[in-house]
């Protein structure tokens, strides 16, 4: 299987940015992330002691519709739990997350728009490490079917997505949470238990806590993993960004 | 924030005394475009542009629709720009500027205006059906001269851009998929590219392709819409200093040199990349043979 | 924070606050207070809306009751009111621009001839293929068009004038979302018919050997053609908000479209267009596949806010042995949904032989909620969706 290709940083202005692309599923999103900056003055939206977080997703080929405002809300509801909002410099402030589907097949009005939220979830994730938001944990994201005859499937493509009886996309925090489930179509709860499962230990590297609460990934993972994945990017450009100090050393 | 900060006057006037010299602050000449690079997307009509840190990514797309009542000969195009916080910090997500009002409206006299795309080949049914084509222009970074570079990719996606083909018969549509016939091209009647100046120094000074720093420091704007023939399609002198009638003329001469350069470049990138995909076609065929 | 709430509600009189006062000037600890009275008086846990943790609030439905819809329904749970109006429009076959167009591609499959040979072989059968095509039909030509509004002065916050806020048009796509995934509406009972008669030398025959004659008829018989849809449009206003719009809302389409009686139509050959009977005695209900019925949930935190530095977040496993301080509030009312970050949003239906089946599940926000709490809310819901299903039958 083709994994997922990532970068970080890859646009100027933004004050942070990252690019993630799914080779199964065929998307393409670049995230781009302005943080902390100054709102224009809403009086219903500015909390006194918390950031205030702007999500929005910009569909490749088509005006916005009610269906981006739906990821939007569970996108921004996930993350305000995620950023830490009350770090110093961001109360009153905003973290405004940008993401525009640049490749793959635009979802059209009343389709499932579920299938999108992992590259988009991904995208954010790698945006605001960029951007250096404060994050209480990051998280990794997965996408499942299952098929009429039970069967769960990894990543469905979108036209596969349409046959499957179910589809699930589920979040784990790098600590283990489960931050995000969110499932439609037609399943009793013995098959959620099972994609549950089967979810965790796609996003989770079997990982060895160490003493000190390190998460130690070991070198030899077979980057299926998600969070192996979402590592190993961030070290790549945390390794670019750091060449000078290492090469002086 | 609904506006960029403005630069230093330090710095602005360090912008316009150089130029009193002839010095651009990254050295190019006064008629110099930033460098262009253009590639292309796995599908047809996917476009990455950069003009110096200008960076933006065009897609079209095509679908069946029917056509509007009053044309029932003619086809849809449209051209939609959408400035989000991710080009630049000072633009607010689902606001519209009045810059992205200006930018929409130039890219819209020039490349759907001026019948750039012949709307009339997208006509399949009379008035029961024809193409919808649209180009979807998003805005990664923006380092001035927005305008050129959207009409340079646009124009350069409608010309990458396959659709797929499709036939009447007995009254019935029948698209046929990428994998069965051959994708056709649009018709493009002719390439009009749009070339903005800038004038600084009471009009002395006015310079092509500005990046935004420059663009804060002019005192006024023009942009000319111009095909390869020398046939000007757009002139625009709307805001900023007044500018000498004699300049115009000379610069429509610029812009025109301008435009038959940048076209000779996209069409060698267009030629490199259909050669590319004919290539891995070839390739593709020759290994589905194998399978059989 | 949790010290001070817990001494709370036996606050010395000389510092006393009315309780509306404290509860809007503390919100949080108000709350807390009520969720976690102290150990030594043995009280239960009660929200301060005097609902235990995991009761709804009461609801009621009625139908029927605007005269110029096809359908309409208003549905209350306890100050959240939706009032939805289900409309019947005729679409045209000939106004639909993709339904002349075929397409050859294997990806995307002939629209038309996939729709006639349905055509031939609608049974009463309900079997998944078919619910599959349903569901294809629907959502390629947008039947269902659902749109809903938060009226102006439902809420406070909600002033005249303002573009559709983003929770309305978030819950929007949620009920065209669940609309098309638990294919509620069949699209047979959309589709207008028309059978072309017979016409040239087999229909002369007929009258001279007329077994054969039906028996040509049968054999010859011209495929029956869509000659034009209903599309639902239905409109959701919720002219009350206290919290929870999407249960409300959501219970009002299912009402309303059970409400729902299309006109008896057909395809006039001389004037080449629909007729509609205004006979109310030939107008036919809608076929629903089931009744799903949404349940939500929040989770109210007693440290939301306090402490958030010092104190770390434990992993998955150290959360799951204490567990403590936190709630599950079923059906949370305005005042509840401002302080819960943590949601929880799940649809059930029951099949014939009563096993509850999940048609949407929702958890976001939050990271306390995990498989455990998630199955004992199924459970839940599933004791809602017989509460829901006597009201709606009883409307």
């Amino acid at each position: 299987m083709v994994g997922p290709t990532a970068s970080l940083s890859n646009l100027h202005r933004a004050d942070g940015s990252a690019s993630y692309k799914c080779p199964v599923t065929g998307y393409d999103v670049l995230g781009a992330v302005n943080a902390p900056i100054e709102l224009p003055a809403r009086k219903d939206a500015l909390k006194p002691e918390d950031a205030t977080i702007e999500v929005f997703v910009k569909p490749g080929k088509a005006t916005a519709g009610v269906g981006e405002r739906y990821v939007e809300r569970i996108l921004r509801t996930m993350l305000e739990k995620v950023i830490l909002g009350r770090e110093k410099g961001l109360p009153r402030r905003g973290v405004v997350i940008t993401l525009a589907a640049v490749g793959g097949e635009a979802a059209e009005r009343g389709d499932s728009y579920i299938t999108i939220i992992p590259a988009l979830l991904h995208a954010s994730l790698l945006a605001l490490i960029s951007a250096a938001v404060p994050l209480s944990m990051t998280f990794t994201t997965t996408l499942l079917g299952v098929t009429r005859s039970g069967q769960i499937i990894r990543d469905p493509s979108p036209a596969a997505a349409k046959a499957v009886a179910s589809l699930h996309v589920l979040s784990f925090s790098s600590k283990g949470h489960l931050l995000l489930s969110e499932s439609q179509g037609r399943f009793d709860f013995e098959t959620w238990e099972l994609v549950r499962q089967q979810a965790a230990s796609i996003c989770r590297a079997v990982a060895t806590t160490g003493s000190d609460g390190d998460t130690d990934m070991g070198e030899g993972a077979d980057g299926a993993h998600v969070d192996a994945f979402v590592r190993e990017t961030v070290e790549d450009s945390l390794h670019r960004d750091y060449t000078w100090k290492l090469e002086s050393a | 924030m609904a506006r960029e900060a403005p630069p230093a006057l330090v710095e602005q006037e360090f912008i316009l005394n150089a130029l009193k010299e002839d010095i651009r602050l990254d050295g190019r000449g006064v008629d110099q475009f930033r460098p262009l690079n253009i590639t292309f997307g796995e599908e047809y009509g996917h476009v990455k542009l950069q003009l110096g840190k200008t960076s933006l990514v065009v897609r079209i797309s095509a679908e069946v629709t029917k056509p509007r009542d009053d044309r029932p000969f003619d086809g849809l195009f449209n051209i939609a720009m959408e400035l989000s916080a991710m080009g630049s910090p000072a633009w607010e997500n689902g606001r519209s500027t009045d810059y992205e009002t200006h930018v929409t409206h130039v890219l819209d006299r020039v490349v759907r205006h001026s019948n750039a795309l012949d709307t009339e080949s997208l006509c399949i049914l009379k008035g029961v059906s024809c193409w919808s084509i649209r180009a979807d222009v998003h805005v990664l970074d923006y380092d001035g001269n927005l305008t050129d570079a959207a009409c340079i990719a646009v124009m350069t996606g409608l010309q990458h851009f396959r659709r797929p083909d499709a036939v009447v018969r007995d009254g019935q549509v029948i698209v046929y998929g990428v994998e069965e016939r051959v994708p056709v091209a649009l018709n493009i009647t002719h390439k009009p590219l749009s070339v903005s100046f800038c004038t600084f120094n009471e009009g002395h000074n006015i310079l092509v392709d500005a990046t935004r720093k420059e663009e804060q420091a002019a005192e006024g704007e023009m942009v000319i819409g111009i095909n390869n023939g020398g046939e000007v399609c757009f002139v625009s002198k709307f805001s900023g200093a007044s500018l000498d009638p004699i300049s115009v003329v000379e610069k429509t001469d610029v812009a025109l040199l301008k435009v038959k350069e940048l076209n000779t470049q996209l069409d060698k990138v267009l030629q490199a990349d259909l050669a590319k995909r004919a290539k891995l076609g070839m390739a593709d065929e020759s290994r589905a043979a194998n399978d059989r | 924070m949790a010290s001070t709430s817990n001494e709370a509600p036996a606050v010395p009189p000389s510092l006393s606050l009315p309780p509306s006062q404290f509860a809007r000037l503390q919100p949080h600890a108000y709350l807390l207070a009520h969720l976690s009275p102290p150990a030594a008086t043995n009280q239960p846990s009660i929200r301060a809306n005097g609902r235990e943790p995991l009761q709804f609030r009461t609801t009621s439905a009625n139908c029927g009751s605007l005269t110029h819809t096809n359908g309409s329904a208003v549905v209350r749970i306890g100050d959240t009111a939706a009032v939805c109006g289900v409309r019947a429009e005729l679409l045209h076959t000939d106004d639909i621009a993709s339904w002349s167009v075929a397409r050859t591609s294997s990806a995307s499959t002939n629209k038309r001839q996939r729709l006639a040979e349905l055509g031939e072989d609608v049974t009463e059968e309900d079997n998944e293929d078919e619910d599959d095509q349903d569901r294809a039909h629907i959502e390629d030509l947008s039947l269902l068009v659902p749109n809903l509004s938060l009226s102006t002065g439902c809420a406070p916050g909600y002033l005249p004038g303002a573009p559709p806020s983003t929770t309305a048009q978030s819950i929007s796509h949620e009920i065209l979302s669940l609309l098309h995934s638990s294919r509620l509406v069949k699209a047979d009972d959309l589709r207008i018919w028309y059978q072309p008669p017979n016409l040239g030398p087999e229909d002369e025959q007929m009258d001279v050997d007329e077994g054969a004659g039906k028996k040509a008829e049968t054999e010859e018989q011209k495929p029956r053609e869509i000659k034009a849809y209903w599309v639902l449009y239905i409109d959701i206003m919720i002219i009350s908000l206290a919290g929870n719009p999407f249960d409300a809302a959501w219970a009002s389409v299912v009402a309303a479209l059970r409400d729902t009686k299309l006109p008896n139509a057909w395809w006039d050959v001389d004037n080449e267009t629909v007729l509609c009977s205004d006979d109310v005695s030939e107008a036919h209900k809608l076929t629903l596949r089931g009744l799903p019925v949404a349940s939500s949930f929040c989770v109210f935190e007693a440290d939301a806010a306090a402490g958030w530095r010092a104190k770390p977040i434990p992993n998955a496993q150290q959360q799951k042995k204490d567990g403590k301080g936190r709630w599950i509030l079923a059906d949370p009312d305005g005042y509840e949904d401002n302080l819960a970050h943590e949601r929880v949003s799940i649809v059930v239906d029951k099949e014939k032989n009563g096993k509850t089946v999940i048609l949407k599940m929702e958890k976001v926000g939050g990271w306390t909620i995990d498989t455990e709490d998630l199955r004992r809310l199924v459970d839940v819901s599933s004791k809602r969706w017989d509460e829901m299903k006597q009201i709606f039958d009883q409307c």
